[in-house]
């Protein structure tokens, strides 16, 4: 029972004073519920969606991709399902194909042949880590991929010409030269 | 941890708990805002003018001077957070929720960042802004984690259980960002190993530009938590005063109709 309520005021009670009065603001009144519903609402809403998160990382991000030599040995594991490769792209191998594109990833000293719809990123060149989105084709060993995701080194290289002097091309600069 | 450095004259005449300052400035605070307002603008014109574009990413590179400072120092208002829930939890005192509520504020702005600033250098480098990769998912992760907490901060509630229920969620931040930071080795991910790592090669004017953007945001950092713990402090002695004077009302109302 609320001390504050003009109806439960004995006062009231006895002269059935019905005149409108103001009454004054109190802690815990409307303002207070919508409030209250307002941000409970919205942890609620926090909360589903920590739950999608958690739920899509688990099922994904534990296994982001294949490694290319992984791919051909889960070759038959994996059938027509959508799964992500990862490979360096061979050097020499990328061929434009009307619009789109044929190149060669290589990862432990498999080579996986693919086949690419879609305009490649900017970054996307020889010799660049890359993971690929699809699946296997039917029949043939290539993997048809409709997604290019380029991995980028933690390798920062200033392109500045008068200052080649200080380069140094000696240990690993590419990604994959053992 | 609960002394504020206020000049003498900003006072305000209140009925509660002591005298408030009427800024958050202080003499220290003024000056390191100055000081960043005159090297911001230095690592932005190093950033965006006379640092070199990259072999590889050409202008792109360009981010790492701001994506890397934010996320690098995300980690310290986020352990801050979780090491005053835990003194508060042990102490009850207002300073230490101030400092946790305060730090989960400006970490919310660092991890709100990194995760900006992430997405469009993703969409430049990799070619897209968003993918469920281990180090992404955990950021995300950790970023809802902070919205939480902050709504939690303001769920009208009786102070020290809202204080209680914040405290617990505070404390799992460090696990959450232990998740981040190692995402990136336990589970194969798009983003790159280290971040600013032994591994990491870089040299020249990049790295120059990078060391003045990172000394530019370590003062922010400092600048905003100074400022978000001094109001976080001055809102918890004005609900304080404000529970002081309902309290009185009350009891003068009770007086009036001859209490119960």
């Amino acid at each position: 029972m609320d001390l504050n309520d003009p109806f439960e005021n004995e006062d009231d009670v006895d002269g059935l004073d019905l005149s409108p009065r103001t009454a004054p603001p109190v802690r815990g009144g409307d303002d207070q519920r919508r409030k209250r519903l307002l941000i409970g609402g919205v942890l609620g809403v926090i909360l589903v969606v920590v739950g999608v998160v958690a739920w899509q990382g688990l099922s994904n991000a534990a296994l982001y991709f294949r490694t290319a030599d992984e791919a051909v040995a889960q070759r038959d594991d994996l059938g027509d399902r959508r799964f992500r490769i990862e490979g360096t792209v061979v050097p020499g191998s990328v061929e434009p194909d009307g619009v789109a594109v044929r190149f060669r990833i290589e990862s432990n000293d498999v080579q996986v042949a693919v086949f690419h719809q879609g305009d490649p990123p900017d970054l996307f060149q020889e010799d660049i880590p890359v993971v690929l989105e699809g699946r296997w084709h039917q029949t043939d060993d290539v993997f048809e991929s409709d997604g290019i995701l380029v991995r980028h080194t933690e390798e920062y290289e200033a392109d500045n010409p008068d200052r080649t002097d200080e380069y140094v091309g000696d240990d690993d600069g590419g990604t994959s030269s053992e | 941890m609960t002394t504020l450095t206020q000049t003498t004259d900003d006072t305000a005449p209140d009925g509660g708990a002591g005298a408030a300052p009427r800024s958050t400035g202080s003499r220290a605070t003024r000056v390191l805002g100055t000081v960043i307002l005159v090297t911001a603008p230095i690592a932005a014109y190093l950033g965006l003018v006379t640092s070199d574009p990259d072999v590889v990413q050409g202008d792109a590179v360009r981010l790492f001077y701001v994506h890397v400072p934010v996320v690098s120092l995300m980690y310290l208002p986020v352990i801050l957070c979780t090491v005053a829930s835990i003194m508060w939890l042990r102490k009850r005192t207002d300073g230490w929720d101030a400092l946790a509520s305060s730090s989960a504020e400006v970490a919310t702005i660092f991890v709100g960042l990194g995760l900006v600033t992430g997405a469009l250098w993703g969409e430049i480098t990799w070619g897209t802004y968003w993918t469920w990769d281990a180090r992404l998912t955990s950021t995300a992760l950790l970023f809802l984690l902070l919205l939480g907490y902050l709504a939690l901060r303001r769920y009208p509630a009786e102070p020290a259980a809202r204080s209680k229920v914040s405290a617990v969620v505070g404390i799992l931040l460090v696990p959450n960002a232990i998740l981040v930071h190692y995402s990136v080795s336990w589970w194969r991910s798009l983003h790159q190993d280290a971040t600013r790592g032994l591994d990491t090669k870089m040299e020249g004017n990049q790295l120059t530009t990078y060391a003045v953007a990172q000394g530019v945001f370590v003062l922010i950092l400092v600048w905003l938590s100074i400022h978000a713990f001094r109001v976080a402090w001055l809102s918890l002695q004005a609900e304080r005063g404000d529970l002081d004077v309902a309290i009185a009302e009350r009891m003068a109302d009770d007086d009036a109709t001859g209490g119960m």
